[in-house]
């Protein structure tokens, strides 16, 4: 057997470009699809870590919505010797050098063990923390990412003012902690404005003493189990993790192909070598073997190399995946990538299975080669051939079995969307055979008109080596498919929030209360009366309320005349709605609160109210895109009532005709200077904001797509170089008949043209299912967001010349060789 | 004498000269038992009682909180007069005070019970913040109650911290009234009124002085260690009669017996040669106390600042000297928790007539908290086994593997 | 010789094997006439072929001239030379060298539509060379004999001035070898067009006017040793 392997070993060595270009192949399948999932996966983490870090070991909490809780509710509840209250918590956000940062303040010596923050801490530090107003402690790591240290203040924006943290501590060790400023419950309450409110008690609770503790609490404070409220608040960050794994997922149907295509031609293109082994006495087994021996080696070693720059990948990807949960939530410091077993076992798996699968044909093929006639080529292309129309069939069947699945689990299914998009994306790529065998030899008269002679040959060549041909179109297909669908789903998604904004912010002016801050001070009202140019004014007051299934957005609305053209209804009649709302009688619910809670017109929302729970009759439902977990509209007048809240977090100004915006947003400005920080916007300013936030989150689906692209171009590349290299001597013989270099070159290249066009034209319909899947299931099911599908033409035409420049250029190189290789030793070859 | 426990075994642990080994089986012992928020407060503890930085180089928590935290609090450097009922109150110039109450208790049946408690006030700063925030606190307490069950044999302890703040802790004057959550020690009418509840026990008795309070050391100026200003504010109340209930798991029961009362208050006290003490406050039939306790030095000798007093049935005081006294353990107790501790000592003291011996009630009455140390109740005997009276034993520096 | 339709002038050929040179040619000079028959003999490795690709323009000369038609192949770019033998020179191969991909007809025709011309000519090689019927299929299907003979209306198509033929029954049996010779000889007599064949089989030479040997990079006149 020594023999054998050091054959194979020569082998490799001989041809050790299509060798490591195999290697290169899968390493990169391996690699993006590594890189996606632990990029993902980490920031995952870390987000679920820094959800955890605020909860620690809680089992239950007490809350109200609005305003929070009143601190005498913990030293009552504390004084009880009956119960074992822990944890009082003031939790808000401050924002330093631009950056959202959560200000945690906890009362170390009544935390009982919930969080163990502190640990470590040292006494002097400890005690400035108690006792220094604005003292802080944070993390080594978010320390870093602000340059601070130690006794140098940050100016910190928090409730609209500009408030010095001095840093006491820096804690080490807890990747929880990230993007945390933890301080005392004191210093908490008075940076972010809260004198006398908690905003939580957690507590770990004995099973049986939640009932007996929820009986004492007064009415509009609840108890609720610990679990309850994290899955809300993961959900958040799991919704947007959704697209990424899309993505991922994308890649690996992309690397899969990749490493299919690399392997089972390196199998291939040996098999007049393999068959002389078995002239010489290696049996098929044995000799089936070798083969799959040889696979699994270079899996095995394309895996690791894909592995290690999957690691690489997945650090420079972080940064985006980061970036976007910042813009949406919250300072989440990923200082690195967690080494996640299960990302890097999927590679690995990927890598050596999909290896192993791909020799495993070749392979079979080449041990029962039969000895008498060596198999040729054309053998292989008539079976090929063969093959065609029954992968077609089964590819239709993945092609209806797709919808199918969509209906086939409640609405909300997401592993059921996910499963038709992978029937989708198979099930095409088992129909793109049937396309190369069919498409260029129609095509092949008119290339001919074109291009003369190389043109037929080359749209000939196509259709007649579809063995390898289909799947290197196949595998482009799918990749540029994925940059369509994604597209237009970004695109769509863009589109929709656009307009959505456009028919939101109805007014011209908005004042509000700046990032941190709970509501804008009292007195802005009447300052705003002075203000001239001022025609009508709406106020909104935005705050969390809770309902038995968790926490949604309470928007209550002081409405304007002009205030309903702000809400487009997607159910429900504005003329008979609005008044009732009005009234204070109903609420008009956004439409993920409608999917995801299942609620239609006339239903019931049930409020956890300070005054108790009460009903609400749903009037309407409106769109929205700016709370993922769901949002109700109510009459400001009803809240103020149950609420006994009058603050108002913003003011819509409607101006007066002849106003001009920009003297009144200064005259407003001059009105409420000296009266704390407020913002005052333009309608075009929000907007602006708004979709620059929107591009920024997407800015990794644009690199993903580019990554996707390039997976599927370095397996068009390996594809071409074999395909054409297996034809050196074909190449050869038309050379020796009389084709020029330049003419040979001119047909590689229209071959491989034809190839990326086939591709991209393939890809667009492929692309466009995608697109309607990801749009009107997958997005829907985890956000429950109704888009307007989007096309934009640049985006098609983007992706067919992205797949001929693909193409084209992959075919370069081969076609460059071609031209050049000398005849005669290609033509004496067997 | 408490608070020198805590300080004790957080200052072993921070120990720079330590092999690597001796680390380990140090942080084995005290992994278990300090969980982490438990932690921070001996870290105060230990901020607010190490004035100057270590003498060696290298102890990172010593040397951090040393000096400057110090500053600004009143130094107990002086003898002082001593004001009644004002100086039961609290004297927050000073970073420490503690309120210390132990005794024996007897059922109705003739079963007998012991208890601690104990509410400590650590001040983070000298003054009280000028902040909005009620949060804002210038104390810390810390409080330890115990209870010895001798019938049922067993041993109850609890803990509790809370900041001096939105009334959750804290000590007020006229009426005197100290207090930890539900916790509580009141000063009403010349009486004496405490009240703690854990899971297994609860306790309400009524405390009546039979003695006026006794001034430990130099008139209530007690020196622990030969740096001046390591020293304490210190008296004791040596007899109080007790009655009130005893609440152990369901069962309420009617109890009286004595206490003894210490109360101190200092900003610094610690020597650091000192491996642990043995502190006893012993209640004689005869109407006498005796007040002793030896600094045990790292090498096992006696510390010459080890003291005591006698008091006779008449109040009249005499000061103990370190060689007035020696303790011998007899039999030794030891603790799952790794410690080995004495339970029956011979004591001799010069002034007294005849040696005691001095055996535990029950050998676990172990407080296994923040800090693990042994108090508990002790009965008196004479050398042909004639009881002479009751008392309370505090052993700290033993548990160590 | 008056009217020589190819002819080597001082031709040398050298390869480099392993850091030593082979001279396969040496300074070897020919001359072929117009409508001739020549067989070239020799050995495995003795240069026939090399000296076949020279004079089909596949490959250079080191030295020397290699004149086809008037024309100096030597001196011509690759480009030029391409097309060159695209017009004037028709391969037969050992290994027939059919285009796997392009049916039997497409495989005759391409010299053709490479020259741009009528493809009928195909049809009508396909007739003489006994294939009409076979003209759709793919060249898997045929035998090895069948296979040669599209190979030699290939080569013949185009009508070219100079047909060469390197072992073209090098991988035949006898009787198909035959065929195929009879074939061949019949074709170009027809056509009048000049045929070179390489072998090491005396009965080739049976078919041709001309017998010549190639024995260490020297040509001698007739058959030399029995091959």
């Amino acid at each position: 057997m020594s023999l054998l392997w050091r054959m194979s070993g020569r082998e490799l060595l001989h041809h050790r470009w299509q060798a490591l270009l195999s290697l290169l192949g899968v390493a990169l399948g391996v690699a993006v699809v590594v890189a996606v999932d632990l990029a993902n996966e980490s920031a995952r983490r870390a987000f679920a870590l820094s959800m955890e870090s605020l909860t620690g070991q809680a089992t239950h909490r007490i809350q109200a919505g609005g305003q929070g809780l009143d601190e005498g509710l913990y030293t009552q509840l504390a004084l009880d010797p009956d119960l074992d209250v822990a944890a009082p918590t003031v939790e808000g956000v401050v924002t330093v050098q631009g950056l959202t940062l959560r200000l945690l303040g906890v009362a170390p010596f009544a935390e009982n063990g919930v969080r163990g923050h502190l640990e470590g801490l040292e006494g002097e530090a400890l005690t400035r923390l108690l006792t220094e107003p604005g003292a802080v402690a944070l993390s080594v790591d978010t320390a870093a990412s602000l340059n601070a240290a130690v006794d140098r203040p940050l100016a910190a924006q928090a409730a609209g003012r500009t408030i010095p943290l001095t840093p006491v501590a820096l804690l080490a060790g807890d990747p929880g902690l990230d993007g945390l400023l933890l301080a005392d419950i004191a210093t908490a309450q008075e940076v972010l404005d809260k004198l006398g409110r908690l905003d939580r008690i957690d507590l770990v609770l004995e099973p049986g003493q939640a009932e007996e503790l929820a009986r004492r609490l007064p009415p509009g404070v609840r108890l609720e189990a610990a679990e309850e409220r994290g899955d809300a608040a993961l959900e958040l960050a799991n919704a947007f993790h959704l697209n990424l794994t899309a993505m991922s997922l994308l890649a690996l149907v992309v690397g899969s192909f990749l490493i299919y295509n690399t392997l089972a031609f390196s199998v291939v293109r040996r098999r007049p070598r393999l068959a002389t082994l078995r002239l010489v006495g290696v049996t098929p087994r044995g000799l089936f073997r070798l083969v799959l021996a040889e696979a699994a080696l270079l899996g095995a070693l394309g895996a690791l190399l894909g592995l290690a720059a999957g690691w690489a990948l997945g650090n420079a990807l972080l940064g985006l995946v980061t970036r976007a949960l910042n813009d949406h939530y919250f300072l989440v410091t990923v200082t690195g990538l967690t080494p996640a077993t299960l990302s890097f076992a999927k590679g690995a798996l990927l890598g050596l299975g999909v290896s192993l699968a791909a020799a495993w044909a070749p392979a079979r093929q080449a041990a029962g080669a039969s000895l008498l006639a060596a198999r040729r080529r054309s053998a292989d292309e008539g079976r090929a051939r063969r093959l065609v129309q029954p992968l077609a069939l089964w590819g239709l069947g993945l092609l209806t079995l797709a919808p199918m699945l969509i209906g086939l689990g409640p609405a909300d299914h997401l592993v059921l969307g996910f499963a038709a998009l992978l029937a989708l994306i198979l099930g095409a790529s088992l129909l793109a055979p049937l396309a190369v065998q069919g498409l260029p030899n129609r095509l092949a008269g008119p290339l001919g008109r074109l291009f003369g002679p190389p043109g037929r040959l080359a749209a000939r060549g196509l259709a007649a080596s579809v063995s390898r041909s289909g799947m290197a179109v196949a595998a482009l297909m799918v990749a540029v498919s994925a940059t369509v669908g994604v597209g237009v789903m970004v695109e769509s998604f863009r589109g929709t929030v656009d307009r959505w904004l456009g028919q939101t912010l109805r007014s011209d002016l908005y004042v509000s209360a700046p990032e941190g801050a709970d509501a804008l001070p009292p007195g802005v009202a009447e300052r705003l009366d002075g203000v001239p140019g001022i025609r009508e004014r709406s106020s909104g007051r935005r705050v969390e309320a809770d309902t038995p299934r968790g926490p949604i957005d309470l928007l209550a609305l002081g409405l304007a005349s002009q205030s309903p053209r702000g809400f487009e209804l997607k159910t429900g009649d504005p003329a008979s709605a609005w008044p009732r709302v009005k009234a204070g009688e109903a609420v008009l619910i956004s439409e993920p609160l409608a999917f995801h809670r299942g609620l239609g017109l006339g239903d019931e929302l049930l409020l956890n109210t300070p005054a108790g729970p009460r009903r609400f009759p749903v009037a309407g439902i409106f769109y929205d895109y700016s709370a993922v977990r769901g949002m109700a509209v109510m009459e400001r007048g009803r809240y103020r009532e149950l609420w006994d809240d009058p603050a108002v977090s913003t003011y819509g100004l409607y101006l007066q005709p002849d106003a001009d915006p920009d003297q009144v947003k200064q005259a407003v400005r001059g009105a409420l200077a000296g009266h704390g920080e407020v913002l005052v916007q333009a309608t075009g300013e929000i907007r602006a904001r708004s979709l620059e936030i929107f591009d920024r989150t997407f800015a990794i689906t644009h690199v993903l797509r580019l990554l996707v692209v390039g997976v599927a171009f370095i397996g068009v590349l390996s594809a071409l170089l074999a395909l054409q290299l297996e034809r050196a001597r074909e190449h050869a013989v038309l050379r020796a008949t009389g084709l020029t270099p330049r003419g040979l070159f001119g047909l590689t290249a229209l071959q491989t043209g034809l190839m990326g066009a086939l591709a991209g034209l393939l890809a667009l319909p492929l692309g466009l299912a995608m697109a309607w899947l990801l749009i009107e299931v997958i997005n829907r099911r985890s956000f429950g967001w109704s888009m307007d599908a989007l096309i934009p033409p640049g985006t098609l035409a983007e992706a067919l010349l992205l797949a001929i420049a693909a193409a084209l250029l992959a075919g370069l190189y081969p076609a460059w060789r071609m031209g050049r290789a000398p005849i005669a030793a290609a033509l004496r070859e067997e | 004498m408490a608070m020198r426990v805590i300080l004790n075994q957080v200052w072993r642990a921070v120990e720079p000269r330590m092999d690597t080994n001796r680390r380990e089986s140090l942080n084995a012992l005290f992994a278990p038992p300090l969980r982490p928020l438990r932690y921070i407060a001996l870290a105060l503890l230990l901020a607010a009682c190490t004035p100057e930085p270590p003498p060696e180089d290298g102890i990172d928590v010593g040397a951090a909180l040393g000096g400057a935290a110090a500053e600004g609090f009143a130094r107990a450097d002086r003898p002082r007069a001593f004001r009644f009922p004002e100086d039961h109150g609290p004297h927050p110039a000073y970073r420490n005070e503690w309120w210390y109450f132990t005794g024996n208790l007897e059922g109705p049946k003739g079963g007998r019970y012991g208890f601690q408690l104990t509410l400590f006030r650590i001040a983070l700063t000298p003054d009280a913040p000028q902040r909005p925030s009620r949060w804002a606190a210038q104390h810390l307490w810390m409080g330890h109650f115990a209870v010895t069950d001798v019938p049922g044999g067993r041993f109850h302890a609890d803990e509790q911290f809370a900041r001096g703040a939105l009334g959750l802790a804290g000590a007020a004057q006229d009426p005197l009234r100290i207090w930890l959550k539900d916790w509580e020690i009141r000063l009403e009418d010349g009486a004496w009124r405490i009240r703690a509840a854990m899971e297994d026990a609860e306790l309400a008795l009524t405390l009546n002085p039979e003695k006026a309070p006794v001034l430990q050391g130099d008139n209530g100026l007690s020196q622990k260690s030969a740096e001046p200003g390591n020293a304490s504010y210190y008296y004791s109340i040596p007899r109080l009669a007790a009655a009130g209930r005893l609440r152990l798991g369901g069962e309420s029961i009617p109890v009286q017996g004595q206490a003894w009362l210490d109360r101190e208050w200092s900003t610094s006290a610690l020597g650091a040669d000192q491996a642990g003490w043995d502190w006893f406050s012993l209640q004689f039939d005869d109407g006498r106390e005796l007040m002793y306790y030896r600094l045990r030095k790292q090498d096992g000798t006696t510390d010459p600042h080890s003291a005591g007093s006698l008091i006779g049935p008449d109040g009249e005081v005499t000061r103990l000297a370190a060689e007035d006294v020696t303790l011998q353990p007899l039999e030794y107790w030891q603790s799952p928790a790794g410690g080995r501790y004495p339970i029956r000592w011979r004591m001799q003291v010069r002034q007294l007539e005849q040696p005691l011996t001095l055996r535990a009630l029950l050998p676990q009455q172990e407080v296994d908290q923040s800090v693990r140390y042994w108090e508990g109740a002790v009965e008196i005997s004479g050398p042909q086994g004639r009881v002479l009276g009751r008392g309370y034993a505090e052993l700290t520096g033993y548990s160590r593997k | 010789m008056p009217n020589p339709i190819a002819a080597l002038e001082s031709v040398s050929r050298h390869f480099h094997e392993g850091g030593r040179e082979h001279r396969v040619l040496d300074k070897v000079d020919l001359e072929i006439a117009a409508g001739e028959r020549l067989a070239l003999l020799g050995a495995s490795g003795s240069g026939k072929s090399t000296l076949l690709n020279l004079l089909g323009g596949i490959d250079r000369p080191d030295q020397g001239r290699v004149l086809v038609e008037a024309t100096d192949l030597a001196g011509l770019s690759e480009h030029r030379r391409t097309l060159f033998r695209r017009r004037r020179i028709g391969f037969v191969y050992q290994f027939f060298n059919l285009i796997p991909t392009l049916t039997v007809r497409e495989n005759v025709a391409l010299p053709l539509e490479l020259l741009g011309q009528a493809l009928d000519p195909a049809d009508a090689l396909l007739e003489q060379v006994g294939l009409a019927d076979r003209g759709d299929a793919f060249p898997d299907v045929l035998s090895g004999g069948e296979q040669q003979r599209v190979a030699l209306a290939r080569a013949l198509a185009h009508r070219p001035a100079l047909v060469l033929a390197d072992e073209p029954t090098g991988n035949l049996d006898a009787r198909h070898g035959r065929a195929v010779l009879d074939l061949l000889a019949a074709l170009t007599r027809e056509q009048g067009t000049t045929l070179v064949i390489v072998t090491h089989s005396r009965a080739v030479s049976g078919y041709c006017e001309r017998v010549l040997s190639l024995e260490d990079g020297r040509l001698t006149q007739g058959g030399g040793a029995e091959w």
